[in-house]
């Protein structure tokens, strides 16, 4: 039991990671039916700045943990940013339909590359705020900084939700996303909602990077394998749904540690994958997600 | 008149090809990883590989020659070690080539010297079946020479300091999912059997995995007293640190790995205490090793190496290959290795003093006699006590 226990809190905190990421897909999926795969280094690119701020790297460490966190949400924002303006802008104004994907694969593949030359390709430590000694739930260990990922996660999706639900601003990201001629026949701008969006959905990558990165090792190649493990996230939760990010996360990350230890870890990637199969087979809008009517 | 302009003519031709030869360096490839996780001992291996260059550059070079590195990145790929093998071969026309950190590219690798007749050393990797990828009758002469502790003399070590000396019987093994992990844990497996010792769990985990936990667990419910690991430095350290996540503490013994620089750093107060063979530790011992430290330092403006074992052994491979060049008297592949497997005289290196370190059958230099047990302590490799 206990087992179970300490392998499924472990999945928790491994699909709270994947659940933050799949989110910020969601969010640009929304306004704009584009995705940005550059999320993983958006939260490569948020850890390694966060590194520099708290870290010894760079002749510091120049603030606390905690007051890094905004400065980094605020960094992560203009970079989303600027991915739109540069990536996705050009390819929506010319209504291409998949220019938008190559253009953010090759600014990941930039930053990625950007990222290697001022930090180094070494994996380095990210000084922990926490202790690490861990404390002990029902008879399984859990790591003070796995409660704050999982917690912190959680309160960064509310707040976005209660920001579209609650504010007008957030009437104006809700409108755009049901359909974005109509809203701008409305008078809201659109192209400056779905800027935000990508604004949005970046600092919740850099954001997640400052979680995990105590946690994991911080590198430039980090954001790979992450945020492809996000993107399957996103598929299985269904790319409309704020909920099928947290409820996909979960099943990933749970699945990931049972498989690993009650079959073989050899097999550890496998009932994720084969799920995100049957999710596309059988259910194509993903467990949460609505089926769009795509006229051709 | 017309002789004597005739035969100044020839002379100063011959001359001028003479010096024309002799200004001719020679090339030497250097292949590694230069980024990515193995990156500390490809580095390092360079850096050494360049410090006995310069070094014997400085005493007039080999046969009068220079020697020049032709440096590649590898990129810890089979496919990329491959093109570089090519590439060195058949464009730059090497005379020999140091490197090879990674068993997998080796292995993909190696082949393009053997069908060239080019030696090469391998430094660093250390796969048991490297040295003998092209041996038997289908092979008359083996082009594949090494100078770093295999892993048949790394697991007996492994396997000897937890079960005789730390008197551990319930050992679990944790290898990465590489051809250098699988191929460590088969060592260890055979050389465990060999005592009649079956592990309560053998795991295997990816590169850039970040949870650890269900192979931990599998080796903490199995009652394991020491984890024996085959893997690279930040995987490792998440090894250790998965240990804390866990609240489980018990001895980690494995390859000479555990003493790269993003192990220690990753792991920190983890790390301690984490054993492991070595042929070559950053302490001076002796005075070639004294001043090979401090030139180290001295040049890469670095305290601590980020992997001493490969940097010393980069080093010695370089005074291996010059003397069988001077002992050959010439550049040609097949009379280098037959000098390499006939060395007269010693070689002086850093990590040993070579006397006949190979022969036609054995191109293995380091000898189980030659290996240590080195210990994480502060963010230094020690010798073990």
């Amino acid at each position: 039991m206990e087992i179970l226990l300490q392998l499924v809190f472990s999945g928790i905190a491994l699909g709270m990671i994947y659940a933050v990421i799949a989110f910020g897909y969601q969010l640009t999926f929304a306004t704009s039916g584009t995705l940005n795969f550059g999320q993983g280094e958006a939260l490569m690119l948020g850890a390694l700045v966060g590194l520099s701020l708290v870290g010894n790297i760079h002749g510091g460490p120049y603030l606390n943990y905690w007051l890094m966190i905004p400065l980094v949400i605020v960094f992560g924002a203009l970079q989303g940013a600027v991915v739109e303006w540069i990536g996705v802008r050009p390819a929506l104004k010319i209504k291409s339909e998949f220019g938008w994907i190559m253009s953010t694969i090759a600014l990941a593949i930039i930053f990625k590359n950007v990222a290697e030359n001022i930090w180094g390709k070494d994996d380095l430590t990210f000084p922990s705020p926490l202790p690490s000694t861990p404390f002990q739930v029902f008879g399984a260990n859990v790591q003070p900084m796995q409660v704050v990922v999982v917690l912190g996660a959680l309160a960064m999706m509310l707040a976005v939700e209660f920001f579209n639900r609650k504010s007008i601003y957030g009437k104006a990201v809700v409108a755009t996303s049901n359909d974005r001629d109509a809203a701008g026949l409305m008078g809201i701008n659109t192209s400056m909602v779905i800027t935000f969006s990508y604004a949005l959905s970046s600092a919740t990558a850099a954001f997640a990077g400052v979680l995990v990165a105590p946690l994991t090792l911080t590198g430039a190649t980090m954001g790979a394998a992450l945020g492809l493990k996000a993107f399957a996230v996103a598929i299985i939760g269904g790319l409309t749904s704020g909920m099928g990010a947290v409820v996909g996360g979960l099943i990933l990350g749970i699945a990931e540690t049972l498989t690993g230890f009650y079959i073989s870890t050899g097999y550890k990637e496998v009932p994720g994958l084969v799920l995100l199969l049957l999710v596309l087979a059988i259910k194509p809008a993903g467990l949460f997600g609505k089926t769009a009517i795509k006229k051709v | 008149m017309n002789t004597i302009i005739k035969t100044c003519v020839a002379t100063a031709l011959v001359g001028w090809s003479l010096a024309a030869g002799a200004a001719e360096p020679i090339k030497i490839g250097v292949t590694g990883p230069f980024t990515g996780g193995s990156a500390p001992m490809g580095v390092s291996m360079r850096d050494g590989v360049k410090l006995a260059v310069a070094d014997i550059n400085a005493k007039g070079g080999v046969l009068g020659r220079q020697l020049q590195l032709v440096e590649r990145d590898d990129e810890a790929k089979n496919e990329r070690g491959v093109q570089v093998a090519q590439e060195l071969i058949n464009k730059e026309k090497v005379v020999g080539t140091v490197g090879f950190i990674n068993t997998g590219v080796a292995l993909a690798s190696q082949r393009f010297y053997q069908e060239a007749k080019i030696p090469v050393m391998n430094n660093v990797a250390t796969g048991s079946i490297v040295t003998k990828q092209f041996v038997g009758p289908e092979n008359k002469d083996n082009y594949v020479f090494r100078n770093a502790a295999n892993d048949t003399i790394q697991s007996a070590m492994i396997v000897d300091e937890a079960v005789v000396r730390q008197k551990h019987t319930k050992v679990a093994i944790l290898a990465d999912s590489t051809n250098y992990g699988q191929l460590g844990r088969e060592d260890l497996e055979r050389t465990l059997a060999a005592r009649g010792i079956k592990p309560v769990a053998v795991e295997k985990y990816n590169l850039k995995d970040v949870d650890m936990t269900a192979q931990l667990l599998k080796a903490k419910q199995g009652g394991a007293e020491v984890v024996l690991t085959y893997g690279i430095g930040p995987e490792l350290a998440q090894i250790a640190n998965g240990m804390e996540k866990l609240n489980w503490k018990v001895p980690i013994i494995g390859s000479w790995t555990l003493s790269m620089g993003n192990f220690i750093d990753n792991a920190g107060k983890n790390g301690d205490g984490a054993r492991m063979p070595q042929t070559f530790i950053q302490d001076a011992t002796t005075a070639k090793r004294k001043a090979f430290i401090e030139a180290y330092q001295k040049a890469y403006k670095i305290d601590r190496m980020p992997s001493a074992v490969s940097a010393a052994q980069g080093y010695d491979s370089v005074y291996l290959l010059a003397a069988a060049i001077k002992q050959a008297g010439s550049t040609d592949g097949v009379k280098v290795r037959e000098a390499l497997e006939n060395l007269n005289g010693t070689v002086e290196g850093v990590v040993t003093t070579y006397t006949k370190p190979y022969s036609h059958d054995d191109h293995e230099a380091i000898k189980p006699n030659m290996v240590v047990i080195g210990e994480v302590k502060n963010g230094r490799v020690v010798l073990a006590k």
